[in-house]
């Protein structure tokens, strides 16, 4: 569905390659982790790839159409590093925010959001204010956010990284069973290798200066996860290959 | 609750309405009774009793207040349906903001008493040029803290927005400007009281009505207790209009008040 993502990247101070002839293909349904260090273009990529950005060169395809296209019907559900809720919306409001600007049908808004609140265990909170609720049940709105008008693509950008260990765990399950249930095409932007090899199929290593794809993992670790994985010789061996890409 | 908790009516009452009360009574008890005996004319200095007495006689003090809020009303008004848009315009374009933005700078650095007689000569000696005043004045808050205000919003939500393909106007109504609100408030309250200031020096100038005409008839006639009449009614309705406007801002900022604080 991303067919042959090549570009380079200028930002404004003259000649700084963001990114630099970056190649992948994402298949429909597909769970990738854009793994690296911070500054080797991760964020950039989600936001070219969202038509958000352009490319200096080098072309985006989603779906067959260029990537503007594939923006102007809404296939991008973004998530960000922070939740950010609008504090004046309660959180079923947040959640209905995308759907008052796709034009989804008014008397099927709050049933989509409430049916999503529920996924994630926040129907009793749906009433509640951003400032009322813990970092972990602000990133599940956000997240659900990003969902509710059905995009094709979700787009997170470290979601996960502002949040203690063990709320990031439970939320980490919580993004698998929504995953599975929605089946949509994810790119998890993250800069933790056991996330990545948790989550994703394929593990895209990345590197910077200027940022480029190292190489491309594919854990495929058998589904559904559990906790245990963790622990298992697949997975260290795994996070193992995933570290000494990244040192390489 | 316990019984000292300011959020109580009772509580609040005594708290914070309280201690201002006190002060202002014991004030006045002895403006009253230096006055009374030091036998203190009253064109130098009118006793309270004598000020309250001129207050319900001046039939016409309801008159000349109407004007200058009208005056006062329609110049602020005016000035912040143009500064929300200007700055929603500032905003939104890079071209207007370096274009527009330095003589928004320079409309604040011209003393307004300057330009009154130069309104005077263009739109005469009626209501017109006194709003004008009030407009020009209470101008410059407004479209500071606006546009600061519309670009505190949160640079990711307006991503999320451009995402999903939300138009510009999208994105400032339901994102940027109830971002904006608690700055706008903010900037209503200083230009309120601004736009008074206004109206009332414009009366100054010329003007057969209003409370900066009263104030300068009263004070050629050494009629000192109207003079204190009409200074007691304009700290009134500029105490009303900031108390309006900070209990709007505080209502809109409450929640990220409390999300700053956890």
């Amino acid at each position: 569905m991303i067919d042959h993502v090549s570009l380079h990247f200028r930002s404004e101070r003259g000649e700084v390659h963001a990114l630099s002839d970056i190649s992948l293909r994402v298949a429909e349904g597909e769970f990738v982790a854009l793994l690296g260090p911070t500054g080797c273009g991760k964020s950039s990529l989600l936001r070219l790839i969202s038509d958000l950005i352009p490319p200096t060169s080098g072309s985006i395809t989603v779906r067959g159409g260029p990537a503007s296209v594939a923006r102007r019907v809404n296939q991008f559900g973004f998530v960000f590093q922070e939740p950010a809720l609008l504090s004046w919306r309660t959180a079923i409001g947040n959640v209905r925010l995308p759907l008052e600007v796709v034009g989804y049908r008014p008397e099927q808004r709050t049933a989509r959001c409430e049916e999503l609140l529920d996924s994630v265990g926040l129907l009793k909170f749906k009433d509640s204010y951003p400032h009322e609720l813990s970092g972990g049940m602000k990133q599940r709105v956000a997240i659900v956010r990003a969902l509710t008008w059905n995009p094709s693509i979700l787009l997170m950008d470290e979601p996960f990284s502002a949040l203690d260990e063990l709320t990031r765990a439970q939320l980490q399950d919580d993004l698998l069973k929504l995953w599975s249930r929605e089946r949509k095409t994810v790119l998890f932007v993250t800069h933790n290798i056991s996330e990545a090899i948790y989550l994703a199929d394929r593990v895209v290593v990345m590197s910077p200066h200027p940022g480029r794809i190292k190489t491309i993992l594919s854990p495929g670790l058998s589904r559904p996860r559990s906790e245990e994985m963790h622990e298992s010789a697949e997975f260290m061996n795994w996070t193992r290959t995933a570290r000494a890409a990244l040192k390489s | 609750m316990s019984e000292g908790d300011a959020s109580t009516t009772s509580g609040w009452l005594r708290d914070e309405i309280l201690p201002p009360l006190l002060i202002l009574a014991v004030a006045l008890t002895l403006w009253e009774v230096a006055v009374k005996s030091f036998d203190i004319p009253p064109w130098l200095l009118p006793a309270p009793t004598d000020i309250v007495d001129r207050f319900f006689k001046t039939t016409t003090l309801w008159y000349h207040t109407g004007f200058t809020v009208l005056e006062a009303l329609a110049g602020f008004l005016i000035s912040a349906i143009l500064g929300v848009s200007l700055s929603a315009g500032i905003v939104h374009s890079r071209f207007l903001e370096r274009g527009v933005f330095p003589y928004v700078i320079v409309s604040n650095a011209i003393p307004i008493i300057a330009i009154i007689p130069l309104l005077t000569i263009w739109f005469g000696f009626g209501i017109a040029p006194k709003i004008m005043i009030c407009a020009i004045i209470s101008f410059f808050p407004i479209v500071t803290n606006t546009t600061r205000g519309l670009k505190s919003a949160d640079r990711r939500i307006i991503e999320f927005m451009r995402s999903i393909n939300a138009t510009r106007s999208e994105i400032l109504f339901k994102v940027q400007l109830p971002s904006a609100l608690p700055f706008i408030f903010a900037s209503f309250k200083i230009a309120a009281s601004l736009a008074l200031v206004g109206a009332v020096v414009g009366e100054f100038y010329s003007s057969d009505l209003g409370l900066g005409y009263l104030i300068i008839t009263s004070a050629t006639q050494l009629r000192t207790d109207l003079l204190f009449v009409a200074i007691a009614v304009l700290a009134a309705l500029g105490v009303g209009s900031f108390t309006l406007f900070g209990y709007l801002e505080r209502k809109v900022t409450r929640g990220e008040r409390i999300e700053e604080m956890q």
